[in-house]
């Protein structure tokens, strides 16, 4: 099976005289096909394409929201995680479309540069760049919180120079996974593959036993609780803190370009990984908060979950889930930091940041600037310690991303250029992928002030560098 | 005669280049020159292609005037990928490749050891050494170890059918060996004899439990025989 690739021919050159890179010839099953016979192998399997989904997003919703989404809605908050839940299904599902008709890097960066042209691509792409980058500096900061308890639990009070640990810890998990990624050799992606499997194992025990628990198998009063203790609207704007839980899905597209089977194994990947999250996230808060209610949770704060562990199963309940939590905070990290580096790939292949930016270094084969590029500023955000603004401009700029995703297929699906064939059609267009970009634009409008304006300000600098940087690159597919 | 094609893998980027001897070893074949280049998972391999390519083609370029001078037939891939094998066997399936070349240095070709393990697969092996090695001065050693549930005259039916269809083919009987050995180890067997002999052409096995523990017999083989193999690829099965 060879598609047809996207009818574009990528034109202009940005400031530095850099133009884009031409587009592929074909694509096929294994292989992404360029002239004179190069070939680009695809390697990922619908396996890989999980384990990236689901290790992205498991790490932030069961680890570090539970008591922060508690302490904002109460129980309610098990009804945030739905609505992010079904926010983010709505997503994927246009997501997945576009995925199937342009399996290429760069996931929603490259459909919408495609299918809007280069003013939403670069707003978008740079957005995604930093969206992730700010995600991977919550997600530090969540492991450094994990790391603290794991040495409160055998006893050890960390002290670590002026800052609070957990953000001096976060420095250095963030500075080691960055080198890491620079000068590491070994498998990673199997790597991610064994600790997504373990981390669901784990959880699954765990939860299983809470799930029970809860229904008075073992005999235990459950704390009961009024659902909307906290009232009403905090359930949406805890849905919009949450968000951060979904965006794994995303990244899945990001190295769309190596999926095998791209027009099967991109959208199981991208709504399996949905679907398996929302029933662990909406599990997990059932059984925290009928361990201890949602008033005593919420103050236990990112690593409430430990608390839960420990009531349900002793001191091994609790250093299951110290464990689990410092393997899926870990790869939540290491898969948004790989994933902030292709998408600066993507961008600097289309001459919207210097060529220099995706070079890779000789003695490893890594792309060494982009990760730097993202590793530094991750190590700037975690340095700010703050857990719930770094979650929600993540989220903001994937909500973004996200709207404009649903805008591009309606754009697609009503002027149906020839190339645009996806192996995929999702149901219920145009009323679906609507909904889709409305409620994800809605989500942002219940996020604090300060995280919409530093949303914001990104934006207009994108917006303004690529004004300045590349005007003069056409990107846009002849639609 | 039809040429056999035959895949040659090389790591173009990391300073592999042609071993000396292999182009004389397949002036009579159809060479699949694969330039390959693996990339670590942190790196997209679009992200290598745009740095390497240029400099990648131009290796691939020189190598296939060499083998066309030689007398070969030449088609070359470049392809950047995170997995070595899955990319060799998706290019032998693609260009339906009788054989890969486990590419090694050859001074000089003056006799081959061919290991037959059994009627199947054996067309294949003859179109391989017919192909290449008809009418060029060369002794040819047909080997067989002979296991517990054959007879004497089982390996005799083998290797003299064989060696006749090759004589058919223009392969010097004169030059045509049989040997068997038993109650040794096929892979220790084939390896240790290698050793007097200048190139090796034997079959892949089909994946078994002790394959998947220990690897395949061919690669088994190729880690201890210093010189060039040849690796006859089974036939292609239908699902794939």
């Amino acid at each position: 099976m060879a598609e047809q690739p996207v009818d574009v021919e990528p034109g202009g050159e940005n400031v530095a005289g850099e133009t884009p890179a031409p587009e592929p010839e074909a694509v096929t099953d294994d292989t992404t096909v360029h002239d004179e016979d190069v070939e680009l192998e695809r390697t990922i399997g619908l396996t890989g394409g999980l384990a990236i989904g689901i290790g992205t997003m498991i790490g932030a919703g069961i680890f570090v929201f539970p008591g922060l989404a508690a302490d904002n809605a109460g129980l309610a908050a098990t009804l945030s995680f739905a609505i992010g839940g079904l926010v983010a299904l709505l997503v994927a599902l246009p997501t997945s479309e576009l995925a199937t008709a342009m399996p290429r890097s760069g996931g929603g960066y490259y459909f919408i540069s495609r299918s809007l042209g280069t003013a939403g691509g670069a707003i978008v792409g740079l957005g995604l760049w930093l969206g992730l980058v700010f995600a991977a500096a919550f997600y530090l900061v969540g492991l450094g919180h994990y790391v603290v308890a794991v040495s409160a639990e055998i006893g050890i009070t960390l002290s670590l120079g002026p800052a609070p640990p957990h953000v001096v810890l976060g420095l250095l998990f963030g500075a080691a996974l960055t080198a890491l990624s620079v000068a590491g050799t070994e498998r990673t992606a199997a790597l991610q593959n064994v600790i997504v499997v373990v981390l669901l194992v784990i959880l699954t025990g765990v939860l299983s036993y809470g799930v029970l628990d809860a229904l008075g198998v073992f005999g235990r009063q459950t704390v009961p609780d009024t659902f909307f203790s906290k009232g009403y609207s905090p359930v949406l704007s805890t849905a919009a803190l949450v968000f951060t839980s979904y965006l794994g899905f995303a990244q899945v597209a990001t190295v769309a370009g190596e999926i095998k089977r791209p027009s099967r194994n991109l959208p199981l990947a991208m709504v399996g990984s949905v679907i398996v999250v929302t029933v662990f996230y909406a599990v997990t808060i059932l059984v925290a908060t009928s361990t201890f209610g949602a008033d005593r949770l919420g103050t236990f704060g990112e690593t409430a979950m430990v608390n839960v562990g420990r009531n349900l199963l002793g001191l091994p309940g609790a250093v299951l889930i110290l464990v689990a939590g410092l393997l899926a905070t870990f790869s939540s990290a290491n898969a948004s930091i790989l994933s902030a580096s292709r998408s600066i790939y993507a961008l600097s292949r289309d001459a919207l940041l210097p060529r220099k930016a995706s070079e890779i270094n000789l003695k490893y084969g890594t792309p060494h600037v982009a990760l730097a590029m993202a590793g530094g500023p991750i190590l700037v955000l975690v340095a700010t310690d703050s857990v719930e603004i770094l979650a929600e401009v993540a989220s903001f700029l994937h909500l973004v991303m996200y709207a404009l995703i649903c805008v591009a297929l309606l754009v697609l699906r009503r002027r149906n250029p020839a190339w645009y064939d996806p192996d995929f059609r999702m149901p219920g267009a145009p009323a679906l992928p609507a909904i889709g970009a409305v409620a994800s634009v809605a989500l942002i409008a219940f996020m604090n002030l300060a995280s919409i304006v530093i949303g914001v300000v990104i934006m207009v600098l994108s917006y303004g560098w690529y004004r300045y940087y590349a005007d003069d690159v056409r990107l846009k597919g002849d639609i | 005669m039809t040429r056999p094609s035959v895949l040659v893998p090389i790591r173009v980027l990391e300073g592999e280049s042609l071993p000396e001897g292999v182009p004389e070893l397949l002036a009579n074949a159809h060479v699949v020159l694969l330039g390959y280049h693996v990339v670590p998972g942190q790196t997209a391999p679009g992200q290598a292609r745009m740095q390497f390519e240029e400099k990648a083609l131009t290796r691939l370029e020189e190598f296939e005037t060499v083998f066309s001078e030689a007398g070969a037939t030449v088609d070359h891939r470049l392809v950047f990928t995170h997995d070595a094998q899955q990319t060799i066997d998706r290019q032998i399936r693609e260009n339906d490749c009788l054989a890969a070349l486990v590419p090694r240095a050859v001074t000089e070709l003056e006799d081959i050891l061919v290991a037959v393990r059994g009627t199947v697969g054996v067309d294949r092996l003859a179109r391989v050494v017919a192909g290449l090695f008809a009418d060029r001065e060369m002794d040819v050693t047909l080997y067989h170890v002979t296991s517990e549930d054959e007879t004497d005259a089982d390996v005799d039916v083998l290797l003299d059918g064989l060696a006749d269809r090759l004589a058919d083919e223009n392969v010097d009987p004169d030059r045509i060996e049989t040997r068997t050995d038993r109650d040794v180890k096929p892979v220790d067997a084939i390896a240790d004899l290698a050793e007097s002999y200048d190139c090796v052409v034997m079959g892949e096995s089909d994946p078994t439990l002790s394959t998947f523990v220990f690897g395949m017999p061919a690669d088994q083989v190729a880690d201890r025989f210093l010189g060039p193999v040849l690796v006859v690829q089974r036939e292609p099965t239908d699902d794939e």
